[in-house]
């Protein structure tokens, strides 16, 4: 269940850095469609690094001697966790449904107090809930596993941003 | 300073790379200089291309942040209470708005996207030095077949010159003489209205400027020249002076400053001029989001 939680968080992360490495990139007014295709190449690159974790984790399953422990360590790494990433997720949720209440001051200052700076924390809350996760993790392959899934997760946003940077860049030479 | 046109015969003037680094030496602005030295040149003189190619990246980015404040409904509060006040008071013509340094248009697009302006006898232009971002405006309202149009030019000549002027972002480049100059020009027989919205300075707002376009932005242009134009804007005071010694025919005042009845400041006031005959229903209309008109 837990690890379920946390592949769910990845999605909804990946979902946002899809969204957000799209931002700036299209001066068009009406572009629903475009962002709703940023959304889902990142939640596309989300499950690209679940299923590369998930391969991990049954690689060291396979190698373990100990599988019951090795899964009730994971499934305790991951709780501690979610200790870290749910109320940040939760930060995260709440003021992008105050963006729903018709008031261009309450969404404009969700975006300068909140969601700005949120973005500007996430790298730091992901390597903080990984370590707080394995930190007192009683097996190597659930460091590694804990460690595996940062870098992975670290690299969507910077992967996607590379991305887009490169369509806009061929966009923006064929107009000069 | 990267990008320079003859204010007379609007021709794109050749821009010394080696002259633009020593102002900003002069400054002592390091981070102006590192990206100044990035741009590509040839024969001393900056590439053209890549300025314009700099030049188009940097707005697509900026009208980002145009989104994320949601500065279309912003704007078309105060212009549609304007525009609804010169009906109301008896102005039958035409209206045409005029976005001064309109860049690659966002809000003229956007009000000529979302609202009915158009169809009310409005017409949405924007006016820009640079051919190459007055382009890209005319580009994006074509391939979304938006009825409003862009035109590389002087925004206060016979051609172009209009009822309501806005800007977004502009006076603050204007400093000293050549902002009362500035707004000199509005004071003609056409001109009904103008609404400048530029950055409000007040303590905080540099650093949060730094750290909002640190967060946001991707090219270090846009990072500094944000940064920039934050720190350099003008205190109300400043632009209500420069505007009552420059136009005679308007009544002046700030609109927008604070956030709902709260001290708190917003990011962005306007500077804002009405005919006098204007003033009692716009006052109506608006309540206490316009400071004090004279």
């Amino acid at each position: 269940m837990t690890l379920l939680a946390l592949y769910l968080l990845a999605t909804m992360d990946g979902a946002f850095c899809g969204f957000r490495t799209c931002m700036g990139r299209q001066p068009l007014i009406y572009k629903t469609r475009y962002y709703v295709k940023g959304v889902l190449r990142g939640i596309l690159a989300s499950q690209i690094a679940s299923w590369l974790s998930l391969l991990a984790l049954l690689a060291a399953m396979g190698l373990s001697s100990d599988r019951t422990l090795l899964r009730s360590d994971l499934e305790a790494a991951a709780a501690r966790m979610l200790l870290v990433f749910l109320p940040y997720t939760a930060l995260v949720v709440s003021n992008v449904m105050l963006r729903l209440v018709p008031s261009t001051d309450l969404r404009s200052a969700t975006s300068v107090l909140f969601l700005g700076p949120l973005t500007f924390l996430r790298p730091f809350v992901m390597i903080a809930g990984v370590l707080f996760g394995i930190w007192s993790a009683q097996l190597r392959a659930t460091v590694f596993l804990g460690l595996f899934v940062l870098v992975l997760m670290l690299s969507i946003e910077f992967a996607l941003n590379l991305y887009n940077g490169e369509i806009q860049e061929k966009q923006i030479r064929l107009l000069v | 300073m990267i990008v320079q046109y003859d204010a007379k015969n609007l021709a794109r003037l050749p821009v010394s790379k080696a002259e633009t680094l020593l102002v900003f030496e002069g400054f002592l602005n390091k981070k102006a200089v590192r990206v100044i030295e990035k741009i590509p040149s040839s024969n001393g003189l900056f590439d053209r291309a890549a300025v314009d190619r700099l030049m188009l990246t940097v707005h697509w980015e900026m009208q980002r942040l145009a989104e994320e404040f949601y500065h279309g409904n912003r704007v078309l509060r105060i212009l549609r209470a304007t525009i609804d006040t010169l009906r109301a008071t008896g102005f039958p013509a035409p209206i045409r708005i005029v976005d001064v340094g309109c860049g690659i248009g966002y809000t003229i697009r956007w009000l000529a996207a979302h609202t009915t302006l158009p169809k009310e006898n409005v017409e949405l232009t924007g006016v820009d030095l640079n051919a190459a971002l007055v382009n890209e405006a005319n580009r994006l309202a074509r391939a979304e077949s938006l009825p409003c149009s862009f035109f590389h030019g002087d925004a206060f000549s016979n051609n172009l010159a209009g009822q309501i002027y806005i800007s977004t972002g502009v006076v603050h480049h204007f400093r000293g003489d050549d902002l009362t100059a500035f707004l000199r020009r509005h004071d003609t027989e056409t001109t009904q209205a103008f609404i400048h919205y530029d950055f409000q300075p007040w303590t905080l707002a540099p650093f949060g400027s730094w750290f909002f376009h640190v967060i946001r932005m991707r090219t270090p242009l846009a990072r500094h020249d944000g940064v920039l134009s934050a720190a350099r804007a003008h205190t109300a005071q400043t632009l209500v002076s420069a505007a009552r010694a420059g136009v005679s025919n308007l009544v002046i005042g700030i609109y927008g400053a604070k956030i709902w009845k709260t001290p708190a400041p917003r990011v962005f006031h306007a500077l804002v001029g009405f005919r006098p005959n204007l003033v009692p229903r716009i006052k109506e209309n608006l309540g206490g989001l316009l400071g004090e008109l004279k």
